[in-house]
């Protein structure tokens, strides 16, 4: 193999010279995307992820440490590099492979039980995927061959994932339009609209799919009245409740699964993210033991194998990081630290309202709204400036999240809530100028559409970058 | 709502409970009802201590056998330096699997998208194909089987599609090897067209070279794209690193399964041309996959690509696909009544009998004697012999012994 691949092998800890994170850049760019490259520098998100460890990780260019508020969507609620879930997968390869996929294993097995125990009450059966799209496209195949109806109804804005029926649910055009003509019957209803909802639904509906918050769609917390009515509506229709917990499960929201706030229980449940612990794919499609559903699955057993899913080294970590979340009691210390984060970014909005346009969330899945969607990016950059990495949004980038590790202490908090300050502080520098020209509605709209903010923020950041170089090589001659 | 189930320490019994009793049944009709305790080289042996020659092999994932110890060796050390990482973000570890898979395989195919799982990365290729080619049909050949996903179940051969219907429209599958169907079928119209080389669950039905050729230069003509979905015949499977160089043609987008993280490590890829890339760099960000390009995975599949390079399975599976193809024939036509016929290239094998309950019965047949092997996903009559590339000729040898007393138990 060509030398040069090899070059940014680097040992954790060791520096990244400019150079080479421009090479890194350059083969990206080669051989996977230089579009993507280019946004996320234009929206400060380029940094590189070494010395990964409780919220943090380190960025070898800058050489500092970035709290990482972004997660991978919700992947590290036992913390990144977890030590006790890292030693249980190293010890379980002395022993385990992935294991024959359509066979019986212990690993598989006592997860299944572990996730049938945790699961919301009458849901007791467990279906392996491969990750969260393939757990989507699971659970809709599983509604319509079980009901033998087609139509879904999803929710504007949602978001499900890439693959074919998850595309289909998803609720934002930018995914679908350039591979249409996907799945169809499927329908979207506004969010928490339960009035809407009622208007679609009817017994050629098959399944209602919802994320109990919506996350991709900016951190809309699903009411408790809206899910006991998704309930009672889909009884009534002889559809099937199906909740999306990809993001919210494993005790983001405060308790083991979002749906507990509501004490609804859907009827099919997809799992994913942080089931694999920050380390190893894995996800399921947890669903109810009904005539309905269990005796499809039964009489099907082969309808949606997973290759991939279950493997016996995921379930052996996926074990391994609920076991954390229960002992280390992380649902209970994301509701404390929720209500901390929550609070302090309240205060904010009073302080700054015209920057700040709302809070929402639940537990540590918190979503701060700007008053305009340009401030997204904007706002990346300052929070990077004081050492946190956040991303916007993909449906909604006037949404920045904050989906921190569950393992976040108080100081850790006072931390996160100190370099929240801070950015807003420096962002307020910038909106003299960029304020007034939002008022001019041409400007507002280049400002508020990602290509032209590719382009502007992209062009800024060279600047930015031409004058840290010389910034640099100056101090460099001084000393 | 029905009461949680009491705890029970059996995996089967829990296993019965808590993912069905339909799939285990399932696996004691195919005599695969017992649990994998050591897993070594091309066997597994159950917890009585008899061994069995992996020839199901995960459907082409333990190309390299199973724990193999340079890749078990790889995620050990790789876990002391990075974790999956955020998905959306520039890592050294997915640039450097990309720029190492871009000279691993054949042709321009230089770019690299990252799955977790098999169907996935045809999910991405038919997105990449209609939004670069602004077309938008997808076609593929009967018999095929792409992945359990939206896109794929619609390219796939299947029998219990309509469960799920309506599927992807503007998909269609076009009767295999048959070129003026497909001269006729594939119109400017056409954004892909998606075969594999080898059909591994229809009885190893492999395409003729000459017809992927006449198939190449019509996709040209008509400016469709051409997708080689190599998940079960990559990586030396068929005796060449990539079964499309046995055809000679360079396909447009070329998708590698699981073996990319030798049963380690779930990752599997879609490499492209360069040129399609001006679609996804105007649109980044547009196809994400939280696990697809884990670093962790990353690291894992460029030991595999390493241990691909230095032994070359290839040429094993070439000269032992042979070997165990002989074996079987000889069987096959001692007892033509049992084994109707043999088919497949290198090491991806396929034995037909009379009908799927006869495969069946012969895998568990099998399993008695010490081979695990699956029916066909499409043909259900085959039983598919895909032993891990890794095997010597004296395994060969006993491979064959084994379906010979299997055989003659019928």
């Amino acid at each position: 193999m060509p030398e040069s691949h090899n070059l940014p092998a680097k040992p954790a800890g060791a520096a990244m010279t400019r150079r080479e994170k421009a090479e890194l850049e350059a083969r990206f760019g080669r051989h996977i995307n230089e579009g993507q490259v280019k946004y996320l520098k234009a929206g400060h998100l380029d940094v590189i992820e070494t010395q990964r460890s409780g919220i943090r990780f380190v960025d070898p260019v800058q050489n500092r440490p970035f709290i990482d508020c972004f997660g991978s969507a919700g992947c590290f609620n036992v913390g990144r590099r977890n030590p006790e879930v890292m030693a249980t997968l190293v010890a379980a390869l002395d022993e385990y492979d992935m294991g024959s996929f359509h066979m019986v294993s212990a690993p598989k097995a006592r997860l299944a039980k572990k996730l049938v125990e945790l699961a919301p009450a009458g849901v007791d059966r467990v279906l392996f995927a491969a990750g969260g799209g393939d757990a989507v496209d699971a659970a809709i195949k599983l509604a319509r061959g079980a009901t033998g109806r087609s139509e879904i109804i999803s929710t504007v804005k949602g978001y499900h994932g890439h693959t074919g029926f998850a595309l289909g649910a998803n609720g934002k055009a930018h995914y679908r339009e350039y591979c249409e003509p996907l799945i169809p019957d499927f329908r979207f209803a506004p969010f928490n609209d339960l009035k809407a909802m009622e208007a679609m639904a009817s017994p050629r509906t098959a399944a209602i799919i919802i994320e109990p918050v919506q996350g991709e769609a900016g951190i809309f917390v699903g009411d408790d009245d809206y899910l006991r009515g998704l309930r009672a509506l889909c009884d009534r229709c002889g559809a099937l409740l199906i909740f999306d917990e990809i993001q919210t499960g494993f005790g983001r929201t405060g308790r083991f699964f979002a749906c507990e706030h509501s004490g609804v229980s859907p009827d099919i449940m997809t799992i994913a993210k942080s089931l694999g612990g920050g380390l190893y794919p894995n996800a399921a499609v947890l669903y109810r033991g009904s005539k309905t559903l269990a005796g499809y699955v039964d009489k099907n057993p082969d309808f949606h194998p997973s290759p991939a899913g279950g493997a016996d080294l995921a379930c052996l970590v996926s074990l391994k990081a609920i076991e954390l979340i229960e002992k280390n009691r992380l649902c209970a210390n994301a509701e404390a630290m929720g209500a901390r984060l929550k609070g302090a970014l309240r205060e904010l909005l009073e302080q700054n309202p015209k920057i700040i346009k709302e809070v929402r969330g639940r537990g540590l899945m918190i979503g701060i709204e700007y008053i305009h969607e340009f401030m997204g990016p904007m706002m990346s950059d300052a929070l990077a400036k004081n050492g946190m990495f956040a991303a916007y949004s993909g449906n909604a980038p006037q949404v920045m999240r904050f989906m921190l590790p569950l393992t976040v202490t108080d100081e850790e908090m006072d931390t996160v809530i100190a370099a929240i300050r801070g950015a807003v502080a420096s962002m307020k520098m910038l909106l003299p100028f960029a304020l007034p020209a939002a008022k001019i509605p041409a400007v507002l709209r280049a400002l508020n559409n990602e290509k032209a903010q590719i382009v502007l923020f992209g062009f800024l950041r060279r600047v930015e970058d031409a004058v840290g170089v010389v910034g640099r090589a100056f101090k460099g001659g001084r000393s | 709502m029905s009461p949680k189930r009491t705890a029970v320490a059996d995996p089967f019994d829990d296993f019965a409970a808590f993912v069905g009793p339909g799939a285990v049944a399932r696996l004691r009709g195919l005599g695969h009802d017992f649990l994998e305790t050591r897993r070594a080289g091309p066997c597994v042996w159950d917890a009585a201590g008899k061994r069995y020659f992996d020839c199901f092999a995960g459907a082409g994932t333990f190309n390299l056998g199973r724990r193999p110890p340079r890749i078990v060796a790889a995620l050990q050390r790789a876990l002391t330096l990075t974790d999956q990482g955020n998905f959306a973000m520039i890592s050294i570890e997915k640039a450097r699997l990309a720029a190492t898979l871009a000279d691993f395989t054949p042709g321009g195919l230089d770019c690299a998208v990252f799955s977790v799982v098999r169907g996935e990365t045809v999910e991405f290729a038919c997105k990449l194909a209609r939004g670069f080619t602004g077309r938008p049909e997808l076609i593929a050949f009967a018999g095929g089987w792409h992945g359990e996903t939206g896109f794929a179940l619609s390219l796939s051969t299947r029998p219990d599609q309509p469960h799920f219907a309506p599927l992807t429209p503007r998909t269609r599958l076009i009767p295999f090897g048959d070129i003026d169907a497909a001269r006729q079928a594939i119109t400017g119209q056409t954004a892909a067209v998606f075969f594999e080389p080898v059909q591994a669950e229809n009885h190893g039905r492999a395409f003729a070279g000459d017809f992927l050729r006449d198939l190449e230069r019509h996709c040209r003509a008509v400016g469709a794209l051409l997708v080689a979905d190599e998940t079960q015949t990559g990586f030396g499977r068929t005796g060449k690193r990539f079964a499309v160089e046995r055809a000679g043609v360079d396909p447009d987008m070329l998708i590698v399964g699981e073996a990319l993280g030798a049963g380690i490590f779930p990752i599997a890829a879609t490499i492209y041309q360069q040129r399609l890339n001006a679609f996804m760099n105007d649109h980044p960000l547009i196809h994400l996959s939280t696990f697809g390009g884990s670093d962790l995975g990353c690291l894992v599949a460029l030991e595999a690509l390493a241990v691909y390079e230095e032994t070359r399975p290839w040429e094993n599976a070439e000269k032992l696909g042979v070997r165990l193809r002989e074996g079987l024939e000889k069987i096959a036509a001692a007892r033509p009544r049992v084994i109707e016929s043999v088919a497949g290239v290198g090491l991806l094998l396929s034995l037909q009998l009379a009908t799927p309950a006869k495969a069946r019965d012969f895998c568990k047949a099998l399993a008695k004697e010490g081979v695990l092997a699956m029916p066909g996903a499409v043909e259900k009559r085959a039983v598919v012999l895909r032993p891990c590339l890794t095997i010597t000729a004296a395994d060969a040898d006993e491979i064959v012994a084994a379906v010979g007393r299997a055989a003659k138990g019928k």
